[in-house]
C-alpha cells in the first residue's frame, strides 16, 4: 500500500520502453520523482533552438507533436501519444533541441528530469541503445556520426568501456609497437622479431610514420623460400602501404578493415592517417583474444571447406555469431558485411568445389570465363539468414561454334553449385531464378539483349525480372563481365522515363503495413494467417523505391538498400532527410526479421504482431512513416497518375 | 483578508503548540483575489477513515499531492498511515483495506499525522472530492489535540464538477461521485479508496476541470472562490 502514488506511475511506465528494460526497483525510484504536467492544446513544451531543458517526456494521455521548421515552413516530424517518449535531446547530447513539441490534445505529460536520469542511462546500456536508436530512427530527433557505422551515440560522452558489447569497445590498443627503418636489412628486423616474440614489424621513416609492414608470413614465403636474400632491406620484402586507423577504433572497426581488405594486421598511427606517426599495432590475434567466434576466422575456414556438411557447419557458426551481433544491437551496416562477406565466401567455394569436381572428372573448362551474379537480398548484401537462393551467370561471348559446349559447362556447374548450396541451407528458389536455369545462364551478349527486351518492352512479369535481377552483384569470377552489363542497362536507360515509370509503379503495388487504426495488417488467410509479412510489407517497398531512384540516378555498384538511400540523400538534399529515415527504417527492419528469424527458426519474414513487445512495435510504426512519403514522391515524380 | 482578521483578532496565543504558530503564520496575506492560478497551491488530498461520523471515526490514513501551475511533483506527497487503537466496523475495512495495528513500523499516531499534514498545508487551498468531510474529520484530530480548526481556503471538485458541467443541481455536489467524474473525464481509476490513490485522481481531476475553467475566463483565485460550492 505504501507509495501509492509512485506505484501508479511506475505500472504506467513499466509497459513502454525504454522504461521496460529498467530494474523495477530503478524504475520505481525514477517514478517517485516524476512532475506530472497537465498541457493544453497549442501548448509548446521546448522550441527549436531552445537551450537543453531539465527534462526528458514521456506522454501519458494525451498528443504531441514534433515539429521542424524548415525555411519558414513547419513540418510535422513525429506524432507523440501514449507511451512516446520525446525531447530526449538534452539527456544524449547537450545541444540545444532540433524540434519543437507542441501540444495538439489536452495532455498528461509525465516529465523525468535528466539528473539522476543520465545515471541509470550509464548503467543500464540496454536503455542508452534504445534511445538512441529511436533517436536516430527519426522519433524525436535526427543524429547519426558520419561515416561511423557502429555507434549511434557519442562515444567519449555516453559509453566508454562500461559496455559490455565487445564489439564497440575501445581496443586496448598495443603500446610500443615494433619498428624499424627502411634500411633496416631483413636478418635484422627477424632477430628484432623474434627477441621482442612478434608476429610483424612496422616500417618506419624518421618521422615515424609507416612505410610498410613485414609478417611472418612474408618471412615464410618470400624469404624462407629463397626468394629474397636475408641480406637485402625489409623494404624489398614489406606489404605497402599499410592500413591504418585511428588510436579510437572499435572492435567493429577493426574487424571491418580487416575483413574488407582480407588483412591481418592494422597500424595505429595519431591521427589514423598514413602521415602520422605509429602509435600501435593490432593484429587479428588480438581480436581473437577479445572475441572468440570471428568472421574472419570464419572466412578463412570456409576456403578449408571440402564438402557441403563442412560448409553448413560454418553457415551455422555464422549464424551463432549473427545472434550475437543482433542481441548485443552491433550496427546492421556491419552485420550486413560480416554476413555478406560470410555468404561470398561460402557461394565462392562452392564453385571452387564443384568446379574441381568437374576437373576431376575430366570435364574440359571452356575458352570462356564466367561471373557469378548473386540477385535478390543476396545481392543487395541484405541477407543476415539464409533464405532462398537468387543467381546467376555471365560467360563470356564466344564463337558461336563453341557456344552449345561453353552453356553446357557451366549449366552443369551451375547445377552442381546451386545444389551444393541447397546442401549448405539455402533453398532452391521457388520461381526458379537461378544459374542453373537455361534462361540465367548466358552470355554476356545475351543478357545485354534480355534486359534491352525489358526495358523497351516493360511488361509486368518484365518489372518483375527487373526488380530482382537489377539487384545482381558479382561474387565470383572477373567482375569486367557484370560491369559491362551495367554499363549497357544505363546506356539504354537512357531516355526511357517510361520503364522507370513502370519500375515506379510497381513499387507503389506493395501491400501497406498499417490498416487506419495504426494496427498492423495481417495476412488474411493461407499458411501465414494473423501474421504479418515483414518482407512484403514494409522492406519491400524501401528496397523497391530505392532501386527504382538510384536506376534514375544512374549511380552503379551499390546494391545495399540503406546505402543506397543514404548515396541518394547525398544526390538529392532537398530530400535529404527523408533518405536517411528510410535508409536507418531499412536497417531496423533488417534487424527485425533477423530477430524474429532467430527466435523462430525460420527466415523471420512471418511472424505474428501479438508477440510483439510494446517497444518493438512502437519500434516498427515508426519504420513504415517513411515509407508512405517514399510512395508519394515516386508517384509525384514519375507521374503514375496516367500510367494507371 | 478574513483569515489574516481572524488570526490577528485571536492572536497566537502563548499555549499554542509551536506547529500551530508556524502555521498561522503561514497566512500572510499572499494569497489574494487577484492572484492567478498558475501561482496558486493547491493541496489535493483524501482521507481513508474507520467510519463516515466525523465524531466517532478516526482517521486511518492521509494521502495528498500539492498541485502549483498545471504540475503535480510526485516527490512533494504525502501518503501517512495511522496507528489507531479504535476497533473498525467491518463494512469500512471492506471498502479500503486498511486493518488498524497491521505495520506499525510505518505508522504514526494520529497527533503526528496531523502536524504534518497541517504543515504540508500551508496556506494552501484545499481540495478534494466532498473536501468537506475530509477537513472535519482532520479538525475533529485538531480539537481534540489542541482545540482548533484549520482556517484554510477550500475547493470541493465535486462542486467544481458540477460548474463545468453547467448542472443546475451544483447546490448538492453529491450528484457527482469521483468516479462517474473519472469516467467523465478519462481518468484511469487504479488506487481507488486508498487515500494517496484518490488524491492523485482528484488532483488531475483537479487540473482538467481547472483548465476548463480557464477557458471560460476563471483565470484567478478570486473567480475561482467565487462560484458557488465552496
Amino acid at each position: 500500500m505504501e507509495n501509492t502514488i509512485p506505484r501508479r506511475i511506475y505500472d504506467f511506465l513499466k509497459e513502454f520502453p525504454p522504461f521496460n528494460l529498467l530494474d523495477p526497483s530503478l524504475l520505481l525510484r525514477v517514478s517517485e520523482r516524476i512532475l506530472v504536467q497537465y498541457r493544453q492544446p497549442d501548448e509548446v513544451i521546448f522550441n527549436q533552438g531552445d537551450a537543453p531543458g531539465a527534462h526528458i517526456y514521456i506522454v501519458r494521455e494525451g498528443a504531441v507533436h514534433l515539429l521542424r521548421e524548415v525555411d519558414g515552413e513547419t513540418i510535422l516530424v513525429e506524432q507523440c501519444d501514449e507511451g512516446d517518449v520525446f525531447g530526449i535531446r538534452p539527456l544524449l547530447a547537450s545541444e540545444h533541441y532540433a524540434l519543437t513539441a507542441k501540444v495538439v490534445e489536452e495532455s498528461l505529460i509525465y516529465a523525468i528530469n535528466i539528473e539522476g536520469f543520465r545515471e541509470i542511462l550509464e548503467n543500464n546500456p540496454k536503455v542508452a541503445f534504445y534511445l538512441a536508436s529511436t533517436f536516430a530512427a527519426g522519433i524525436g530527433e535526427k543524429y547519426r556520426r558520419e561515416g561511423k557505422p557502429s555507434l549511434f551515440l557519442d562515444q567519449d560522452k555516453m559509453v566508454d568501456a562500461n559496455f559490455p558489447l565487445v564489439e564497440i569497445q575501445s581496443l586496448e590498443k598495443s603500446k610500443d609497437p615494433v619498428t624499424c627503418l627502411p634500411d633496416t636489412l631483413i636478418r635484422e628486423a627477424a632477430i628484432i622479431m623474434s627477441n621482442r616474440e612478434v608476429g610483424s614489424i612496422i616500417v618506419v621513416n624518421e618521422a615515424g610514420q609507416p612505410e610498410g609492414i613485414v609478417t611472418d608470413k612474408d618471412l615464410r614465403s618470400k624469404v624462407a623460400t629463397g626468394v629474397v636474400g636475408l641480406g637485402r632491406p625489409v623494404t624489398d620484402i614489406m606489404s605497402s602501404p599499410v592500413i591504418t586507423v585511428g588510436p579510437n577504433i572499435t572492435v567493429a572497426d577493426v574487424q571491418i578493415e580487416m575483413v574488407k581488405n582480407r588483412i591481418n594486421h592494422l597500424c595505429i598511427t595519431e591521427d589514423g592517417t598514413l602521415d602520422s606517426p605509429v602509435i600501435g599495432v593490432l593484429s587479428e590475434h588480438d581480436l581473437m583474444v577479445v572475441q572468440g567466434n570471428n568472421p574472419a576466422l570464419l572466412i578463412r575456414e570456409i576456403r578449408r571447406c571440402r564438402n557441403g556438411k563442412e560448409l553448413r557447419n560454418i553457415r551455422e557458426r555464422a549464424e551463432e555469431l549473427l545472434k550475437k551481433y543482433i542481441y548485443q544491437e552491433v550496427a546492421i551496416a556491419f552485420i550486413a558485411t560480416v554476413m555478406s562477406e560470410v555468404n561470398d565466401e561460402l557461394i565462392t567455394q562452392a564453385i571452387r568445389l564443384c568446379q574441381a569436381e568437374l576437373d576431376a572428372e575430366g570435364q574440359k573448362r571452356p575458352q570462356a570465363e564466367f561471373c557469378w551474379l548473386a540477385l535478390g537480398s543476396e545481392g543487395r548484401q541484405e541477407q543476415l539468414l539464409r533464405t532462398d537462393q537468387d543467381n546467376a551467370l555471365i560467360f563470356e561471348n564466344v564463337p558461336e561454334e563453341a557456344y552449345q559446349s561453353t552453356k553446357a559447362y557451366f549449366l552443369e556447374l551451375a547445377g552442381r553449385v546451386t545444389r551444393l548450396l541447397n546442401e549448405v541451407g539455402y533453398d532452391y528458389c521457388p520461381g526458379d531464378m537461378m544459374a542453373s536455369n537455361p534462361s540465367w545462364c548466358l552470355s554476356l551478349d545475351e543478357w545485354k539483349a534480355q534486359f534491352s527486351k525489358w526495358i523497351f518492352e516493360p511488361s509486368p512479369k518484365a518489372v518483375m525480372y527487373c526488380t530482382i535481377f537489377f539487384d545482381y552483384r558479382p561474387i565470383y569470377g572477373p567482375k569486367e563481365l557484370s560491369a559491362q552489363l551495367t554499363e549497357h542497362i544505363f546506356k539504354i536507360i537512357e531516355g526511357q522515363a517510361i520503364f522507370l515509370g513502370f519500375l515506379a509503379k510497381d513499387a507503389l503495388q506493395n501491400p501497406p503495413p498499417l490498416t487506419f487504426f495504426r494496427n498492423f495488417v495481417v495476412e488474411s488467410s493461407g499458411e501465414h494467417k494473423d501474421e504479418f509479412d515483414i518482407k512484403a510489407r514494409a522492406m519491400m517497398p524501401l528496397a523497391d523505391a530505392a532501386r527504382v531512384l538510384i536506376l534514375d540516378a544512374k549511380v552503379g555498384k551499390i546494391n545495399n538498400t540503406f546505402r543506397r538511400f543514404e548515396k541518394l540523400s547525398e544526390l538529392e538534399p532537398l530530400n535529404k532527410e527523408l533518405y536517411q529515415q528510410a535508409a536507418d527504417a531499412y536497417e531496423i527492419l533488417m534487424r527485425y526479421r533477423a530477430l524474429q528469424g532467430l527466435k523462430n527458426k525460420n527466415s523471420g519474414r512471418y511472424f505474428n504482431p501479438s508477440e510483439l513487445s510494446k517497444m518493438e512495435r512502437v519500434n516498427l510504426r515508426n519504420c513504415f512513416q517513411p515509407i508512405k512519403e517514399l510512395q508519394t514522391l515516386l508517384s509525384l515524380r514519375y507521374q503514375l497518375a496516367y500510367l494507371r | 483578508m478574513l483569515f489574516d482578521w481572524l488570526a490577528k483578532k485571536l492572536g497566537p496565543p502563548p499555549d499554542h503548540p509551536k506547529f500551530w504558530s508556524q502555521y498561522l503564520s503561514g497566512f500572510d496575506g499572499t494569497l489574494g483575489k487577484r492572484t492567478p492560478i498558475e501561482e496558486v497551491c493547491f493541496v489535493v488530498f483524501d482521507t481513508e477513515t474507520t467510519g463516515l461520523d466525523p465524531r466517532k471515526d478516526r482517521i486511518l490514513s492521509i494521502g495528498a499531492v500539492k498541485v502549483l501551475n498545471w504540475q503535480i511533483d510526485v516527490s512533494q506527497r504525502l501518503d501517512c498511515y495511522v496507528q489507531q487503537s479504535y476497533k473498525p466496523i467491518g463494512e469500512t475495512i471492506a471498502v479500503h483495506g486498511i486493518l488498524p495495528g497491521v505495520n506499525l513500523n510505518r505508522e504514526m499516531d494520529e497527533v503526528e499525522a496531523v502536524q504534518h499534514f497541517v504543515a504540508y498545508c500551508h496556506n494552501s487551498i484545499l481540495v478534494g472530492h466532498h473536501v468537506a468531510f475530509d477537513i472535519a474529520m482532520i479538525n475533529q484530530a485538531l480539537k481534540s489535540m489542541i482545540g482548533q480548526k484549520l482556517v484554510n481556503k477550500r475547493l470541493d471538485t465535486a462542486a467544481l464538477a458540477s460548474r463545468v458541467l453547467e448542472k443546475k443541481d451544483y447546490e448538492q455536489p453529491g450528484t457527482y461521485g469521483l468516479d462517474t467524474l473519472c469516467k467523465i473525464y478519462d481518468i484511469p481509476m487504479s488506487d481507488r479508496h486508498t487515500a494517496a490513490g484518490d488524491a492523485f485522481i482528484t488532483a488531475v481531476l483537479l487540473l482538467k476541470l481547472l483548465a476548463r475553467l480557464k477557458k471560460r475566463g476563471v483565470t484567478t483565485l478570486g473567480g475561482l472562490l467565487r462560484g458557488p460550492g465552496i
